[in-house]
């Protein structure tokens, strides 16, 4: 294994997160690559040659037959083989945004007892009725086997969707929080879980879920994006920080942000072992 | 056998599309429904097996966990059902991607003619409600009849079998296309056929048509190619070529402009030379910073030695005033391939807007084609997919109530782009064409969309405007083409990129051709959406999404390779060539042979007479108006007035973060509500370089004098920019104005000298900022036309003229975005200083507007005073001495005094004696001029000492400070407290009015 894990950014038919996916990578030290579906479809781009796969936010095929189904639906039928052994090798996979909704509809995830084809979970329009742009609080489940979140307790990050509540039965429902596959919950500013109210949970989603793992935990979707907390600047109350660090003398350093943590937990996997 | 598909949610789950139409029901019109379900359908009119349809139905349409689907009607529970679908021809994003799905799953390709079409149905229940109501929500909250059609059936018309039946709006021609030739026997002759053909051809330009097409050596020429008379693919290219949208006619007219106050008079040979060109190229000598100007798609600046940035803004206007949405979603998606065809391309980084719309609660007698609360809807809505959906942030945008927009809205859009300094060693922003060029057209296809756009926006809008040139903008087809272009561009096969807009490939083309003075175009190789297109509508057809591209034929295999790749339609149209001539062809018959100089050739110029009545010869006057008494009450009803209040809920649509850009956010503070002074990016993620962006809009004070209106207005912008820790050495701007119709007429337009005479002072009031501010113009567009005549309660109509309004942007590169500043106060104990002089400048004001009154005394700028105040403002926020800064905008010091304390969830105590002011004497006059260049600025204690050093020099005073208590304490000039408002109840106040819509 390579010092750096090397990761694949995926690009094209709407999507539009790849820079800053790619860019969060390699601030925490991976190779990135973006390339696009395309590409990988066609084979001028093996998966074999990458560690990481990145499923990128953004409007694939304008999300128009519901957010990331036409996405699932054309790598299943053309590369669907080639993703499972991807995920079958020890590998990583993220899906944020519009790749947890791609995830969830290829069926990796949530992957519960290890059948990564079914579609047992949705992601569907918010109650509020409107996408929507705002900051969350997040509880990191500590019992989670997510890689990504290792060692996180809580983190603030942007949410930008339109379709981001996270349905599912009962049973499946029940089978993510016995297999500790809730990794990611919608919090109060307080830490505790926001239990449904907007807009602290800001899209209705059951159970406050805001990312779920697969049993084995390197494989995870989330709605907020934390490539977008990959500077300092990016928190919407960072001039408030900074002016009462000010008064008591502290200067930071480092402009990482916080989301950069998910990325380096990523890396760290193949780094430090897992 | 076409067939459809019905798809909706499970029953147990909430269905937000179906809910949000309740409410709006209820909310817009008092209907009570107690249940909305939405079912959307896919009727798939191509020759598929059952199992095919069956396999789509389950793979595609519907979610397994969440859906139920039936190629039979659904069985949901309803009183009334509304059936809405697209009217043929227009744009279906969702069919056009079934499509795509659907040959990638089954492993097809649809015939030519066969497609998928959505359309949806909505079952509603409701005892109390009957048919008149159910119309009223088919056709006033679903459907818009320019793009779309709409069916209400009860129970008992309803077939639970059948449905609403096979509905296909396929367009379907039936046409041989076919070239006219037009008579230009006499002058008369062809202005008839002009306006037959609905030409728009300027009476003053038909006899320079005329007599070139008479020359006897252009007919010798065109014999040669088998033409005589003019065709009607060449008339309708010098159509739109000289349509005000393309020329600028206006802006390039002759205004004679006479002062009746001062009695002066003064001919201007052309407001665009001497006002924007003259400063601008003034300013480029100065300003290293300044690449590309005055000719490109957009403005090109340096954002660093790696990197330049370009801007350009434009307005939507006439297509959105009669279907919001489409309307918005062209202009959006349209303004963002401005930045895509400047230089070799840039990659999109940012977009504003800003709406101007009648009352939202409008119910006067006038009847607008659209209300103003249903009109703004599906313009946020529309800038809202055309944003998202292309991936590109909005952080920054504007909302004006005003009844002058009743005749016609304004929907402004601004784009940003970023590209690389060199692209192969060679500057990015430089381009040109050799002959032998392929013209390469990419993107979307071609139909009759938007043929005459041009010429209808040019011209007033009335119950006979043309409704076909309404589109639908596709952000994902662009999205492709902008990637695919990107990729392009970096591996060096562009040599010259232009988007089509206006105008289509006539323009595009046309323009382009000047590079290499010349080109040959095949028109039959235009990929066409349905046949039967006749030569003309191919030829300035504006269907959306398109681009031109010069390439070396080298080239071509590569670039054709690349397209595909991205999935994106590329198809060489024609050669670029250095003949002097466009030369058009279809199947082989020249249809178009014209000199590409008889468009810059003598055409007269526009003239228009402007005449200047000064506003106290207009009898203008201050109100007289005793003290208020009761301060708090008035301060929170200033903050529930629609221009002032909380417009969170349209922020929060917009997608500001994607790309992982955002340092300055569109609301900010403790509760992440309140609105920032001006947005800021950091759009190279590996630089700590910032780019600042402002804009502002107080068309208002037009009504006083559009001089100060423009002095205010740009020095909104610029002090917004200054107030995030903009640097004033580096500011770019654009300029859009919106003005009505200018040109004098007795009857039509009897106050157009007084318009005239606005803009002629306006572009006036422009160059004395720019010049001042030091601020060239990256780029700019002019709107006329901006009236409207609306029917009112008798069957007559009225003229409603819009308010002259300029929106004016303003951006910048700044060092480091950690230097940043944002508007809320932050730490209890900082001190409130107050920077800038308040005058006694109410006229215009939101306060005077409050109580009925314009008056006269319209804020006046200070231009020299001012930049030199920024400039020490400026080094406060280097030296870091600010905690906070905000702007004093609209509304005064009481409503920008709540904006800080209510950003830092913090009280303040102030008091206005120490106010800097000059003339004035009364509390309410310090609490509500409008007075420019003024911020509020909090600044830490251990800080104070160096500030009022460095300020030593400019009015500022320290007013105040921040305390715990969150409740603004305002003390009188006579010591007394004037008003106690907790930010509770200030909030409350400000977002009552919009607070509850998302």
């Amino acid at each position: 294994m390579s010092i750096k894990p090397n990761v694949l950014v995926l690009t094209g038919f709407g999507l539009n997160c790849d820079h800053e996916t790619a860019y969060a990578f390699e601030l925490a030290g991976a190779v990135a690559t973006r390339a696009h579906i395309n590409t990988v479809i066609a084979g001028e781009v093996s998966l074999d040659d990458f560690q990481i796969l990145a499923f990128g936010g953004g409007f694939s095929w304008g999300d128009d037959h519901g957010a990331g189904v036409i996405q699932a639906l054309r790598l299943k039928t053309n590369i669907g083989d080639r993703l499972l052994e991807f995920v079958a090798t020890q590998k990583l996979v993220i899906g944020i945004c519009n790749g947890f909704q791609t995830l969830v509809n290829l069926g990796l995830l949530p992957g519960t007892d290890g059948d990564y084809t079914k579609r047992s979970v949705a992601l569907t329009f918010n109650d509020c009725g409107n996408f929507r742009d705002q900051w969350v609080r997040l509880k990191i489940n500590p019992d989670s086997p997510c890689v990504f979140t290792r060692g996180i307790k809580t983190i603030d990050l942007p949410v930008r969707h339109g379709e981001g509540k996270f349905y599912a039965q009962r049973e499946t429902m029940q089978a993510l929080a016995d297999k500790r596959q809730i990794a990611m919950q919608y919090a109060m500013p307080d830490g505790r879980l926001a239990d449904g109210v907007f807009p602290h949970n800001p899209n209705g989603s059951l159970a406050d879920i805001a990312g779920v793992c697969d049993p084995t935990g390197r494989i995870f979707g989330l709605m907020p994006h934390p490539e977008a907390y990959n500077h300092v600047t990016n928190h919407p109350d960072w001039t408030r920080q900074v002016e009462t660090e000010k008064r008591d003398g502290i200067y930071r350093k480092s402009t990482v942000g916080q989301g950069i943590r998910l990325f380096e937990n990523a890396v760290a996997y193949f780094v430090s072992g897992n | 056998m076409p067939q459809r598909i019905e798809i909706t949610l499970k029953k147990d789950l909430l269905d937000a599309e179906g809910e949000s139409l309740r409410l709006k029901a209820k909310n817009y019109f008092d209907i009570d429904l107690h249940q909305v379900r939405a079912i959307h359908m896919a009727t798939i009119d191509a020759d598929l097996t059952p199992d095919q349809i069956d396999t789509v139905r389950t793979q595609i349409f519907t979610n397994p966990v969440t859906q139920v689907s039936s190629v039979k009607p659904l069985n949901v529970d309803f009183d009334w059902i509304i059936w809405v679908g697209f009217r043929p021809g227009v744009r279906d994003n969702p069919g056009a991607t079934a499509v795509e799905a659907l040959e990638d799953l089954l492993r097809v390709k649809l015939k030519p003619g066969e497609a998928v079409y959505t359309a949806k149905r909505y079952c509603l229940k409701g005892s109390g409600v009957c048919r008149r109501d159910v119309e009223k929500i088919a056709a006033e909250l679903l459907a818009n009849d320019i793009i779309q059609q709409w069916a209400v059936f009860d129970e008992s018309q309803w077939d639970p079998a059948t449905g609403i039946g096979i509905i296909i709006p396929k367009v379907i021609l039936d046409h041989q296309p076919e070239v006219d030739t037009l008579s230009i026997d006499s002058d008369e002759t062809l202005a008839r056929l002009s306006d037959e053909r609905s030409l728009s051809l300027n009476p003053k330009d038909i006899p320079t048509i005329r007599s070139y097409f008479l020359k006897p050596e252009v007919r010798q020429r065109r014999r040669q190619v088998s033409l005589s008379d003019p065709t009607d693919v060449e008339l309708e290219y010098i159509s739109q070529a000289r349509s005000d949208h393309c020329n600028h006619n206006t802006f390039g007219g002759r205004f004679y402009y006479k002062d009746l106050g001062s009695g002066q008079t003064e001919t201007i040979d052309s407001l665009f030379k001497s006002y924007i060109e003259g400063p601008t190229l003034a300013l480029k000598d100065k300003k290293p910073w300044v690449v590309s100007v005055l000719w490109d798609n957009a403005g090109v600046g340096r954002f660093d030695s790696d990197h330049h940035y370009v801007i350009t803004g434009e307005t939507h206007n006439s297509p959105s005033n009669m279907e919001a949405y489409g309307g918005a979603i062209t202009g959006i998606v349209g303004i963002y391939r401005d930045p895509m065809g400047t230089g070799k391309g840039a990659r999109l980084i940012m977009g504003s807007y800003g709406y101007c719309v009648g009352p939202r609660d409008y119910a006067g007698d006038l009847k607008p084609r659209l209300h103003p609360r249903r009109l703004l809807d599906g313009v946020i809505e529309g800038v809202r997919d055309g944003g998202n959906k292309s991936g590109i942030p909005t952080p920054f945008g504007q909302v004006m109530f005003h009844p002058g927009y009743l005749g016609k809205c304004l929907v402004f859009v601004t784009a940003l782009g970023i590209m690389p300094a060199e692209i192969d060693g060679e500057p990015s922003d430089q381009k040109t064409i050799l002959p032998g060029d392929l013209a390469v057209m990419l993107g979307g296809r071609v139909g009759k969309d938007g043929i005459h756009g041009v010429t209808a926006s040019s011209a007033t809008f009335s119950r006979h405007t043309p409704a076909g040139h309404v589109q639908i903008g596709d952000p994902y087809t662009q999205k492709k083409m902008h990637d695919f272009l990107l990729d392009a561009r970096d591996e060096g096969l562009i040599r010259f990129i232009t988007d089509n807009g206006g105008g289509g490939l006539s323009s595009s083309v046309g323009e382009s051709a000047l590079f290499s003075n010349g080109c040959d175009i095949q028109l039959e190789k235009v990929p066409l959406k349905y046949d039967g297109l006749n030569q003309w509508e191919i030829w300035i057809s504006e269907s959306q999404e398109r681009m031109t591209v010069a390439i070396d034929p080298m080239n071509l295999d590569r670039f054709m390779a690349l397209s595909r790749r991205h999935a994106v339609e590329s198809t060489v149209i024609g050669t670029y060539t250095d003949t002097g001539k466009l030369h058009i062809t279809y199947d082989g018959a020249t249809c178009a042979y014209i000199d590409l100089d008889l468009l810059t050739s003598a055409f007269p110029k526009w003239e228009f007479e402007a005449v200047w009545q000064p506003p106290v010869l207009r009898g203008l006057t201050e109100p007289v108006l005793g003290v208020p008494g009761d301060c708090a009450a008035l301060i929170l009803d200033m903050l529930e007035r629609p221009n002032i209040c909380s417009k969170e809920w349209v922020c929060r649509q917009y997608d500001h973060e994607v790309q992982g850009t955002s340092v300055i956010k569109p609301l900010i503070g403790a509760g992440r509500d309140v609105p920032s002074d001006a947005a800021v990016i950091r759009p190279v993620l590996t630089s700590e370089h910032g780019l600042v962006f402002s804009q502002a809009l107080i068309p208002m004070y037009s009504a006083i004098d559009a001089y100060h209106m423009t002095t205010c207005t740009i020095d909104e912008a610029v002090r917004r920019a200054i107030a995030v820790g903009g640097d004033p050495d580096h500011l770019g701007g654009v300029d859009n104005f919106c003005w009505p119709n200018i040109q004098y007429d007795p009857d039509k337009n009897p106050d157009g000298k007084h318009k005239a005479a606005q803009l002629v002072r306006s572009c006036k009031a422009l160059k004395a900022m720019c010049m001042a501010y030091g601020i060239p113009l990256l780029s700019g567009k002019d709107s006329m036309y901006v009236d409207g005549h609306l029917p009112g309660s008798y069957g007559e109509t009225h003229k409603v003229s819009a308010l002259e309004t300029l929106q004016f942007s303003v951006t910048g590169v700044m060092a480091d975005v950690r230097r940043c500043l944002s508007m809320d106060c932050k730490v209890p104990g900082d001190r409130v200083y107050l920077v800038g002089i308040t005058k006694n400048e109410l006229g215009g004001s939101e306060f005077y507007a409050h109580l009925g009154h314009v008056g006269l005394n319209v804020p006046v700028v200070e231009p020299d005073r001012f930049a030199a105040c920024y400039q020490t403002m400026a080094q406060a926020v280097k030296n870091g001495l600010l905690a906070s800064c905000h702007g004093v905008y609209r509304g005064g010091l009481a409503v920008h005094l709540g904006m800080v304390a209510m950003g830092g969830e913090l009280g303040m105590t102030v008091d206005l004696a120490k106010v800097p002011a000059e003339g004035v004497d009364r509390d309410d006059t310090l609490l509500f001029s409008e007075s420019a260049g003024r911020f509020i600025v909090t600044v830490a204690p251990h800080n104070q000492a160096a500030f009022e050093a460095l300020f030593d020099e400019l009015p500022v005073a320290r007013v105040g400070r921040v305390t715990e208590t969150p409740q603004l304490k305002i003390i009188g000039i006579d010591g007394q407290c004037l008003a106690e408002l907790t930010v509770e109840r200030m909030k409350s106040a400000w977002k009552g009015p919009f607070g509850g819509l998302i």
